[in-house]
């Protein structure tokens, strides 16, 4: 649960991912489409609680055409990424990002409940 | 087991934790340490009570995120509307939020939250927030009510003691964001949380477009360089009602609009128009951030679906969670979270 968070350095915008570069010098790849199932707003995320809404929400996020988010950052903890199509909502903080790229669940097996982990 | 009485209770039996109701001169009597008198000994507990309480006050100021003050300088002008959404948008984002409705006359928040004749829980001397739409947490003194209809009728000691256990006596939790709602004015309440909780990130100045209001809003603003608390910005409330409907297709209405004006819509290839009326005047509260050099976070439509929400318990954004109200929400909590920081600081290069 408590992995130590290295301060992200950079953030690499290709067409289909990003590439992550953290302040160890490790460096991942996220796709957008995986950061987009795993956005954290309350409309997406009840989604995930189970494994049908679940695929439905992924097979909504892959229907989106390719296309590079504009990012800003939430004071020093969190990214918001814009899209042109799909949800925007999401805040993503820092830990949930790096959840992504080491591959664990961004929701630690918690399911969402009336907008409270 | 819960219930107003036992809060009411609670607070009225830990009252004089309060600074601001001790009042204790000492004796002068010398007495042995070892043998402290009631009184005395009563001057210890309150004494320990009071640090306890500004220790706790210090770890919920580390465990919330963003504290951000809600004010305006006049009433009605729907400053516990802007409260709720400004929370709910927050909760949207999948931030976790709780709000503290500071507004003893007329706290009105629960019920805008769905939290109507709700009970606050104490276990073991701590406050538990009622949980409200979206799991945004509340905290209102409208949960001390008996009845609806009962005033709290207390003198200010009193008052601000209550908030500040309301402060330091909750269970918050983690939070990303605490919005707190305050009744209308530069009273007693911003000055006691200003003093109370630690590290408040700045206000939010609530107006609406008329002169009235915008003198009063100039009153809050001058208010903030006294707290010492930033101006986050100043929201525009009820700032015009969007009219639609159907017509011939190509053809053009022309309305009557307040302040003598005509304005003319043109029905769109499908019959569709819509205008805009600027009920009470525009652009005021964009004018009074720019007069005091503070940024103008936005302006919310004039939608009498918050009023329908407010009495359904059902909030807007709740019912509709991507209109347009929602929508002005979320771009006044987009302003507010860059005011709270640009993270042009924190090293990150995004190509």
């Amino acid at each position: 649960m408590a992995t130590e968070l290295p301060p992200l350095k950079k953030l690499e915008r290709k067409t289909t991912e990003m590439v992550l570069t953290y302040e160890d010098e490790s460096s991942y790849v996220v796709s957008y489409d995986d950061l987009r199932h795993a956005c954290p707003c309350a409309k997406c995320s009840p989604m995930r609680n189970d494994d049908e809404t679940s695929e439905i929400l992924r097979q909504q996020v892959e229907a989106h055409p390719p296309e590079k988010p504009q990012i800003r950052t939430i004071g020093k903890y969190a990214l918001a990424f814009e899209w042109q199509t799909g949800c925007s909502s999401g805040i993503f903080r820092f830990e949930r990002i790096y959840d992504l790229a080491l591959r664990k669940d961004p929701d630690r097996g918690k399911p969402y409940v009336h907008g409270a982990w | 087991m819960g219930g107003w009485v036992e809060v009411a209770q609670y607070i009225r039996e830990t009252m004089g934790d309060s600074p601001v109701t001790l009042n204790s001169p000492s004796t002068g009597e010398s007495k042995p340490a070892a043998t402290p008198s009631p009184q005395e000994q009563k001057q210890m507990e309150q004494a320990y009570a009071q640090m306890k309480r500004k220790m706790s006050m210090e770890e919920i100021g580390r465990k919330i995120k963003h504290k951000i003050m809600v004010l305006s300088g006049k009433g009605g002008v729907g400053k516990s509307t802007v409260s709720t959404g400004l929370a709910l948008s927050l909760a949207q984002q999948g931030h976790s939020v709780g709000i503290l409705d500071i507004d003893i006359t007329g706290p009105n928040v629960p019920k805008m939250m769905g939290l109507d004749g709700r009970r606050l829980h104490v276990e073991n001397k701590r406050i538990h927030p009622a949980q409200g739409h979206l799991g945004v947490k509340v905290i209102s003194m409208a949960f001390l009510l008996e009845d609806e209809d009962t005033p709290v009728v207390w003198r200010g000691p009193i008052k601000l003691g209550a908030i500040q256990q309301f402060i330091g006596d909750v269970e918050w939790g983690e939070l990303d964001y605490l919005v707190i709602d305050f009744p209308p004015g530069t009273s007693d309440e911003p000055l006691t949380v200003a003093q109370s909780l630690p590290n408040i990130d700045g206000m939010v100045i609530v107006t609406t477009p008329q002169q009235v209001a915008l003198m009063d809003s100039r009153k809050s603003i001058t208010f903030s360089e006294s707290l010492k608390v930033p101006v986050l910005g100043v929201v525009e409330n009820m700032s015009g009602y969007t009219v639609q409907g159907n017509a011939q297709p190509g053809s053009t209405l022309s309305v009557a609009a307040p302040g003598g004006k005509t304005i003319e819509a043109t029905a769109d290839q499908a019959g569709r128009f819509q205008f805009t009326l600027d009920i009470f005047k525009e652009g005021g509260g964009k004018s009074t951030a720019e007069e005091f050099g503070v940024p103008f976070l936005g302006a919310l439509p004039f939608d009498p679906g918050f009023v329908r929400g407010g009495d359904d318990g059902v909030h807007r954004i709740v019912s509709e969670p991507e209109g347009p109200s929602a929508l002005a929400f979320a771009k006044v909590v987009a302003a507010i979270q860059e005011q709270l920081g640009d993270g042009s600081d924190n090293g990150l290069e995004i190509i």
